[in-house]
Formats: structure tokens, C-alpha cells, sequence
């Protein structure tokens, strides 16, 4: 049982304030798709589940960087990752992790079928949770954010420095959204 | 908290007298019976841990010269010149700890298992019978030294737990009998992390309060407000009451979790693994019905007729992990010798090293879960740290169900550890495993500035990085770089380098000729047509490698 004011997980920073209502809406899948950052503001997002008190997982190649999981905000101990999920059991494994988490956070492989995914779909609505998705989602999705461009800051001409920030431009796409667009800092 | 079928429970009521029996350094112990000729001088066991070779266990002498669970196998090595290294044999611990069972149940039939190297009964009729709580504890010693296992000892107080912490206080071989009624003044003096919860021992440590005692003073009410029903359990340890939840009516017979095999199963693997989702199946009726599991017989017939059972008790409510884990030790104790073993079982000792009198002389043809004793179920409820239990506990039954469908190294959770790199500063840990080494990930000189990549390559991504004149960037003995970088090409991204930093060079294990690494690392920004992408590159014998991108 969820109280109506807790239908969206919040998301903090520059990047909740670019969605609607400062948050995700449970029971919606989210699609992350554009150039560099993908995987950075997947992760931030993941976040607002852990730091709600629930679970966030990731299935992955294993390539996700443990790291940056944890910079990003996300609670190491309500996260995990899944890895080495042959794509044709993709749908099969995301599925049985709706039932048990409130987010999965997971890259669709190429050949995933639009049944597969509307049924995915489905399945997120009944169990309040959200699913997010990075790279192609070929049904529909209650949030698009796409991430336009990065800009880093840090390194001198001469290799002084290091890489320090980078400022991202992201834009939101959705029923509340109409394409609210920033620059997100991190 | 009471009700229709809940007994009121008194206050101030202390558990029943209880004996622990306690043989520390199990695993060690086990090894040394079936290796006589090291009944002393330091010993470890190893486990295979994603890192290597892990000790798990070590022997007293050893831990005298800095070995200590968690440590890699060559650290340990290195603290302890001499020491004896054994790899882990799950099977040999529990077929050693049966034994010890089984000479036990002469004397008491109601024996209630921890885990292997620790058991506990209560001693009302066998301590009428021996004369005495001491005498008692001298022959439960005496029939464990005569399986083989030397140095255990027996604790003898009100409750299970002041009784462990008794036979924590007896010398090796040796008795500790806390007489009646002095059993909250034992408990007071020991300090917060004897009640096993680190987190819990470290809160109160800066609340300032050091020994059970000084947390017995803090009023129930309290408690309950911020730490929930597990504290209060934690709080009547402490002062040496009964920690048992409130038993409700024996749980109706229909819960028990019943599976036949046909053909008769003889592998532990192949058991364990049906045991597992038996397991599952019966936590999830009992949740259904607002109860948790703290005690359960694992019952089990062979083809030959022989019934066998074996009551496990659990710290808290059982998990499906837990309980799983306890069924397949049972059955590593039951069948890992006779024809059947399972794997692991030590093959290189012959047939006079095994224990004498075989248990089982036949397949299983049935295997049976019974709930023993059960307790409301604490619901939702919040943790220590505001974390949802009851999501917890959704979430690890989840995550136990993917690892049955993708296998154990699947389904990770990521620990920060100690290293230069990003790769290097996380461990991956299967999800279940306990995570040993307590290190605390400070900051390591030489350490890659800036926020985590996204992405990790491991094994790294090949690349090219060239310079203006289109040459490959060669790196010096001395760490400095033939020309400043100006295009990179990988999968990973591929254009002109528009900004970069370093080199930094790394001289890894210089000491060493052999395990030597020398590389340079740079972050790049490289101009893709897919925009700016930043990468961590290094440059290693003249191969030039992606290693993470900053996706």
C-alpha cells in the first residue's frame, strides 16, 4: 500500500528539478537514451529508490562502474547488480526482479520484442515500480530523458589537471514534461 | 504482547537453563582431526573469495601472530612465517560437527544446532541426571574430545545466550557454569559487540555506552521507539532475560515442507539445490501467514527405511538464504561419506581416516522442513538506518531466485576498497556472501583524481593514442611521454583529443621482477560524433588501453 504522497520517488539535484513533480511516478518506465552520460544519470536516478528505503538493481554486462554506483548517491547496501544475462532471457530476469525491488535499472538488448516489452510494461504498472531503461525502448515510456551534450571541465592544454566536473545538458521528455531542458553539474 | 494463543511472559523471566557447547575455530578443528600430526602450531583455512584465497578460519597460534579472517592468503602468510595453510572442505566440517552431534544426543536428545562448532540443549532432566550443571558439562566435553576434537568448551547460565557467552568465558577444554540468579550481573560486564550485531555494537559505542550493562539501563520503551523489536530483543539479552519471541501454539503440520525423490537422491548438490527452493516455498507460506521461522527440524529418510533429523536454531528469523544454507550442511553431514560424497569431500584421505559408522547406507528418498517454532513476523518495520526490512527481505528473496536461474556469480552488490584505480577500488561480492575483510578504503596515494567512470573495461578496451604526427604515444622509463596526446581510437570513442590530463605514471610492485606492471594513465575528452566522451586511458609496453569511460 503506497500513500499518494509517495508515488513519486524523488530525485534530488539539478536533475529532479527537470522532472516533473521533482521525482519518478511509480508504476513508469523511464528511457535514457542520448550520447555520453547515459549510464551517470541512469545511476542517478536508480538513487531515489535506495534513498527511499528500497532496493535498486542493475543488470548489466558487467562493465557498470561500482564506483560511480556509489558516488552517484546510490545506498551500497539496498543496491545490487546482476550481470552476465544471456539477452534472451533479459525480459525473463527483469521481470522476476520487478517482482522483488522498486527499480531496476538495465540496458534492453537489440532483439527484445515489442510483447516482451509491453509486457514489462505491464508488469511495472501492477507492482509500482519503475523501470530504467537506457538505449533503445522500442514501446512506449511515461519519461524520456535524453542527454544532449557534455561539457568537461579540469584539464589544462598541457595535460595539468585532472578531469573535475562535467556540465550535462539533459532534456525531459513526457505527459507533465514538455521537453524541460538543463544543464546538470556534477 | 499478548492475546488469544500468545502466554503472557513474565517480565523479568531469565530463559531456561541452557548448555552451550562451543568448539571456537571450527573449521580448524575439523582439519585438525583428520590431520592428527597438526594438532598444534598455527594453522589457517582458506576459502576461494572473488580476491583469491581468503582465510576463513585460523587456528589459535596463528591468530597469536596477526592472522585473521578476511586476510589474503599471502599476507597471512607473511604474518606467519611457518603457517599451515589448508583450503576449506564444507563437507569434512560437517560430517565432523555431525559426529559431534551424534555422540552429543546420548546424553540429550533435544539438541538445537547453530552452525557448525556450536550447539546448545537445555539441561534440566540431563543435569538431574549427571548430579549438577558441572558435572553435566564435563561429560558432554568428554564425549566431544572423544570423536576427536580437543579444546572445546561448555558454558552453563540462564538462556542460550548468557550460556554462550559462559562458554566464551571457559578456558579451552574446559567448563563455566554461571549459577542461577547470576546471570544479569555476567552479562553486564561484557562489552556491546558480544551481542553480535556490528552495527547495532557500533551505535551504542558512540551513544558511550561500552558494556552490556550500561545498555541494560535504558528503559524498554525507549528502545522499542528507536531501534524496533529487534533492539528490545538485543535489550533483554543484555540483561540476561529471555530472548526468545513470544511462542505461539506449535505450528499446524500442514507448513512442513515435504520433498520425495525418485530415484533416491544420493548427491549433496543435487539435494541442496531442491532444498533451496523448499525453502523458499516454506518461508513464503509462513510470511503469508504473519510468521517467521527462529528453529527448524530437517528430517530426512533413506531407501533402507533409516530416519534421520536434526533441529537448527537461528539468531532472529531464518531467511530463505539461511535456511538453505543450514539444509545443506545438514546434508554435507549426513551424506558426504558412506558411498555417496559430494564433491568436495576430501578425496586424498583413505578410507581409516573417515569417521566410523556409516549414517546413511542408501539414497534420500525423502526430505522434509518442519517449522519448529515460530513468531509473529516483525512486518514492516524500520532498520537501524531508516531501510525498509520488509523490502530487504523481499529484495533477498529476489535476489536469491536470480542467482538460482543465472547462477551464485551473477547477482553481485559492490564494496569499496583500497586502490589506485577505479577497477581496483571495488570488490564485486556474490550476493550472500559475507563480506570478511573489514578494510576501510582510505585514500591510497596515486589515486586517479576526479569522479568514478561509469563504465569500467575489464579486461581494458585496445585502443590506439596517437599523437599530432598520427604516431603511437610511447611512455619512458621515467614516466614521461614521448608527446602530448591528440586522437584516440577505441569502441569506446574515436576523434581528436580536445583536452587531457597526465601522464600519471604507475610502477606497480616494483619489488617484484615478475608481477612488475609500469603504465601511464591519462583522462582524455575525446571529440566523438557522438559529442565529448571522456576516458581513462593508459599506456602499458606500448599497447594503449581504454580502461573506463565517463559515461
Amino acid at each position: 500500500m503506497v500513500l499518494a504522497g509517495e508515488r513519486l520517488l524523488a530525485v534530488t539535484g539539478a536533475l529532479g528539478e527537470l522532472l516533473p513533480g521533482g521525482g519518478i511516478p511509480r508504476g513508469a518506465v523511464v528511457a535514457v537514451t542520448g550520447a555520453a552520460g547515459v549510464t551517470t544519470t541512469g545511476l542517478s536516478l536508480a538513487a531515489a529508490a535506495t534513498t527511499a528505503g528500497e532496493w535498486a538493481v542493475a543488470v548489466d554486462d558487467g562493465t557498470l562502474g561500482g564506483l560511480a554506483a556509489l558516488e552517484s548517491g546510490i545506498v551500497p547496501d539496498r543496491f545490487a547488480v546482476v550481470r552476465r544475462v544471456p539477452p534472451a532471457r533479459w525480459a525473463t530476469v527483469v521481470a522476476a526482479l520487478l517482482d522483488g525491488v522498486s527499480c531496476v535499472l538495465a540496458a534492453p538488448p537489440g532483439a527484445l520484442r515489442h510483447g516482451d516489452a509491453r509486457r514489462l510494461v505491464a508488469r511495472v504498472r501492477e507492482r509500482d515500480a519503475v523501470l530504467i531503461v537506457s538505449g533503445a525502448w522500442p514501446v512506449e515510456a511515461a519519461l524520456r530523458v535524453t542527454v544532449e551534450g557534455t561539457e568537461w571541465s579540469g584539464p589544462g592544454s598541457d595535460g595539468s589537471g585532472w578531469l573535475e566536473g562535467a556540465a550535462r545538458t539533459v532534456r525531459v521528455d513526457g505527459r507533465a514534461a514538455h521537453g524541460a531542458t538543463g544543464r546538470i553539474a556534477s | 504482547m499478548s492475546g488469544p494463543g500468545i502466554p503472557a511472559r513474565s517480565e523479568q523471566s531469565h530463559g531456561y537453563r541452557t548448555l552451550t557447547l562451543w568448539c571456537p575455530d571450527w573449521p580448524v578443528m575439523a582439519w585438525r582431526r583428520l590431520h592428527p600430526a597438526r594438532a598444534d602450531g598455527p594453522v589457517a583455512i582458506v576459502e576461494r573469495a572473488d580476491r583469491g584465497l581468503v582465510v576463513r578460519s585460523a587456528s589459535a597460534e596463528a591468530r597469536a601472530e596477526g592472522v585473521r579472517p578476511g586476510l589474503r592468503r599471502r599476507e597471512a602468510e607473511a604474518r606467519c612465517p611457518g603457517l599451515v595453510v589448508a583450503e576449506a572442505d564444507l563437507a569434512g566440517e560437517a560430517v565432523a560437527f555431525e559426529a559431534v552431534a551424534r555422540a552429543i544426543e546420548e546424553i540429550t536428545p533435544r539438541l538445537e544446532l547453530r552452525r557448525p562448532g556450536r550447539l546448545a540443549f537445555p539441561t534440566r532432566g540431563p543435569s538431574r541426571y549427571f548430579g549438577g550443571d558441572r558435572s553435566l558439562a564435563v561429560a558432554v566435553l568428554d564425549a566431544v574430545t572423544a570423536t576427536g576434537i580437543p579444546n572445546a568448551r561448555a558454558g552453563v547460565a540462564d538462556g542460550g545466550f548468557a550460556s554462550w557467552l559462559a562458554a566464551r568465558r571457559a578456558d579451552p577444554g574446559g567448563v563455566c557454569v554461571i549459577e542461577p540468579g547470576t546471570t544479569t550481573e555476567f552479562v553486564a560486564e561484557w562489552p556491546v559487540a558480544a551481542l553480535g550485531d556490528p552495527e547495532l555494537a557500533r551505535l551504542l559505542v558512540r551513544l558511550g555506552l561500552r558494556t552490556l550493562g550500561a545498555f541494560a539501563e535504558l528503559s524498554e520503551g525507549a528502545v522499542l521507539a528507536r531501534f524496533g523489536p529487534p533492539g528490545v530483543r538485543a535489550l533483554r539479552r543484555a540483561r540476561g532475560l529471555d530472548d526468545t519471541a513470544p511462542v505461539l501454539t506449535v505450528p499446524p503440520p500442514e507448513l512442513a515442507e515435504t520433498h520425495e525423490f525418485d530415484p533416491p537422491a544420493d548427491r549433496v548438490d543435487v539435494v541442496a539445490f531442491t532444498a533451496k527452493a523448499m525453502a523458499d516455498r516454506l518461508l513464503d507460506a509462513l510470511a503469508d501467514r504473519g510468521l517467521a521461522c527462529t528453529r527448524v527440524v530437517i528430517e530426512a529418510e533413506t531407501e533402507h527405511d533409516e530416519r534421520l533429523a536434526r533441529c537448527w536454531r537461528h539468531e532472529g528469523a531464518l531467511t530463505p538464504l539461511a535456511l538453505a544454507t543450514r539444509v545443506h550442511w545438514q546434508l554435507e553431514g549426513w551424506l558426504a561419506h558412506g558411498p555417496f560424497s559430494s564433491e568436495t569431500s576430501s578425496s586424498e584421505h583413505g578410507p581409516d581416516d573417515r569417521v566410523t559408522g556409516d549414517w546413511v547406507t542408501g539414497g534420500l528418498t525423502v526430505l522434509r522442513l518442519v517449522p519448529d517454532e515460530v513468531t509473529p513476523a516483525t512486518g514492516r518495520q524500520l532498520g537501524f538506518w531508516g531501510g525498509d526490512a520488509a523490502a530487504t527481505e523481499r529484495a533477498a528473496r529476489t535476489l536469491v531466485r536470480v542467482q538460482a536461474m543465472l547462477g551464485p556469480d551473477a547477482v553481485v552488490r559492490a564494496v569499496a576498497t583500497g586502490g589506485r584505480t577505479p577497477d581496483e577500488r571495488i570488490r564485486w561480492l556474490p550476493w550472500g556472501e559475507r563480506d570478511l575483510a573489514d578494510e576501510d578504503p582510505a585514500p591510497w596515494p596515486g589515486r586517479v583524481p576526479g569522479p568514478a567512470p561509469a563504465r569500467v573495461h575489464v579486461p581494458p578496451l585496445p585502443a590506439a593514442l596517437l599523437d599530432a604526427d598520427g604516431q603511437a604515444i610511447v611512455v619512458s622509463g621515467r614516466g614521461t611521454a614521448s608527446a602530448a596526446p591528440a586522437s584516440l581510437r577505441s569502441a569506446a570513442a574515436t576523434g581528436a583529443i580536445t583536452a587531457f590530463a597526465g601522464p600519471w605514471p604507475h610502477d606497480l610492485r616494483w619489488w617484484d621482477r615478475l608481477t612488475r606492471r609500469r603504465r601511464a594513465l591519462w583522462q582524455v575528452v575525446v571529440d566523438d560524433d557522438r559529442g565529448a566522451v571522456a576516458c581513462l586511458v593508459s599506456v602499458e609496453s606500448g599497447n594503449a588501453r581504454v580502461d573506463a569511460v565517463y559515461d
